[in-house]
């Protein structure tokens, strides 16, 4: 069975663990060697070697200009990733500065509650501890209290889509198990359907552009 | 002044502890994993293997740590490893408790051992090695174990008899919570174990 996602794996002990079905685990050292033309969606781990990707951003790129979704979830520190900037992390002075918004209803967080995204087990901080500047167009999903942008979408840097995430991976791969009793648990599936949705708006797209 | 070199993942977690923060100007070379198997290694005293670090590159390169180690040089290990590969290693792991101090009389479980020890005596505290562990080594005999959990597994102790050389093994992960603007006692724990590495009483 063909796999939609491509996870580029850090291959670090904190991202091991049990992974959907629908992921196609590959070592990140070896991108350049990996034929990408079939997955819809590249996702990259928050452990990765950013200077590695960095040497190897051309490849990201050409996936991104072919129309497909790239999801990173971490820190951004080097540029490979067209259009972002590097994460800051918030400068913390109260208990709040670390509380999480939804800015914008959306199918990735429907149902999910703001303060189960912010609290786990009455400690705050896991969620997220800073976020990336946005670009213009970009549809912010997820925002800390000054409005920073923890979470969004960036249709207008490439010709793909990509979704940032300054925080842990959103999807079922490794890393720490979301609890179920959480409404947090609803976010893997849903940011699975979304993918599915915007890869079938990329290639609609395309086809709009080619009859024009 | 000892000579520190860093098996460096370029992750952003290894980029900000290593590269950029306040502790670079600890780190003599950032020798990146994927080219570990290269380097020469001949002009450090000390090479940390951080915590996160790629596991498969890690496996690669062990012949060449225990190679510089033998040469009678120091090798520090941060944070849980994903096999036991340490001069006889006994690892038990432990589930992590993030949460022990939110809990009535919160006590972490850390004792420490070695209150004359050069490391505590002059660089950092408990306090400052103090967050959350992942489990506990069972060190060989002859080791020197400097914090202990309260039923005796090591969480940083000192090996000096199963190679010629020095290991420094740690459960304690303070490179990754400090690269993940996670942990504030990780920075404490970083302000004096390095120091401690460069100049201190090994």
């Amino acid at each position: 069975m063909s796999k939609d996602y491509i996870v580029i794996h850090p291959c670090n002990i904190f991202s091991q663990g049990k992974a959907d079905e629908n992921f196609e685990i590959v070592d990140m050292y070896d991108l350049p060697n990996i034929e990408l033309s079939s997955y819809k969606c590249m996702v990259i781990l928050g452990f990765v070697d950013q200077e590695f990707l960095q040497e190897k951003k051309q490849i990201i790129a050409d996936f991104l200009a072919s129309k497909k979704i790239v999801c990173f979830f971490g820190n951004l520190v080097t540029d490979w990733l067209p259009g972002q900037q590097a994460f800051i992390a918030k400068d913390i002075r109260n208990h709040w500065d670390y509380d999480i918004s939804i800015a914008k209803q959306h199918v990735i967080f429907d149902g999910v509650k703001e303060e189960e995204m912010t609290i786990n087990k009455g400690v705050k901080g896991f969620f997220a501890r800073g976020h990336h500047p946005a670009p213009a167009d970009a549809e912010i999903l997820l925002t800390l209290p000054e409005g920073e942008p923890v979470t969004f979408i960036d249709r207008s840097s490439t010709n793909g889509t990509i979704f940032m995430h300054a925080g842990n991976n959103l999807f079922t791969i490794g890393g720490m198990i979301p609890s179920t009793l959480k409404t947090t648990s609803r976010i893997p599936a849903q940011l699975m359907q979304w993918v599915q949705e915007e890869y079938k708006y990329l290639a609609e797209e395309r086809i709009n552009r080619c009859v024009k | 002044m000892r000579k520190i070199a860093v098996m460096y993942s370029g992750s952003s977690q290894h980029w900000r502890t290593y590269k950029t923060s306040e502790f670079a100007r600890y780190i003599d070379q950032l020798i990146p994993v994927r080219q570990l198997e290269e380097a020469n290694l001949e002009a450090f005293d000390v090479l940390i293997i951080p915590s996160q670090t790629h596991t498969g590159l890690l496996d690669q390169n062990i012949q060449k740590i225990y190679d510089f180690a033998n040469t009678g040089k120091v090798v520090v290990t941060f944070g849980p490893q994903h096999r036991d590969w340490l001069p006889m290693h006994k690892w038990e792991f432990r589930p992590t408790n993030f949460w022990w101090w939110l809990e009535p009389n919160a006590d972490s479980g850390l004792r420490l051992l070695e209150t004359t020890h050069d490391l505590f005596k002059n660089y950092i505290t408990l306090e400052d090695a103090t967050w959350h562990q992942h489990g506990v080594y069972w060190p060989s005999e002859g080791c020197e174990v400097l914090v202990s959990t309260n039923d005796g597994g090591a969480v940083l102790y000192i090996d000096r008899v199963n190679t010629n050389g020095v290991w420094v093994n740690t459960t304690l992960d303070p490179d990754y919570h400090f690269g993940s603007y996670f942990m504030p006692a990780t920075e404490r724990f970083l302000r004096g174990f390095l120091p401690w590495l460069k100049k201190g009483q090994i």
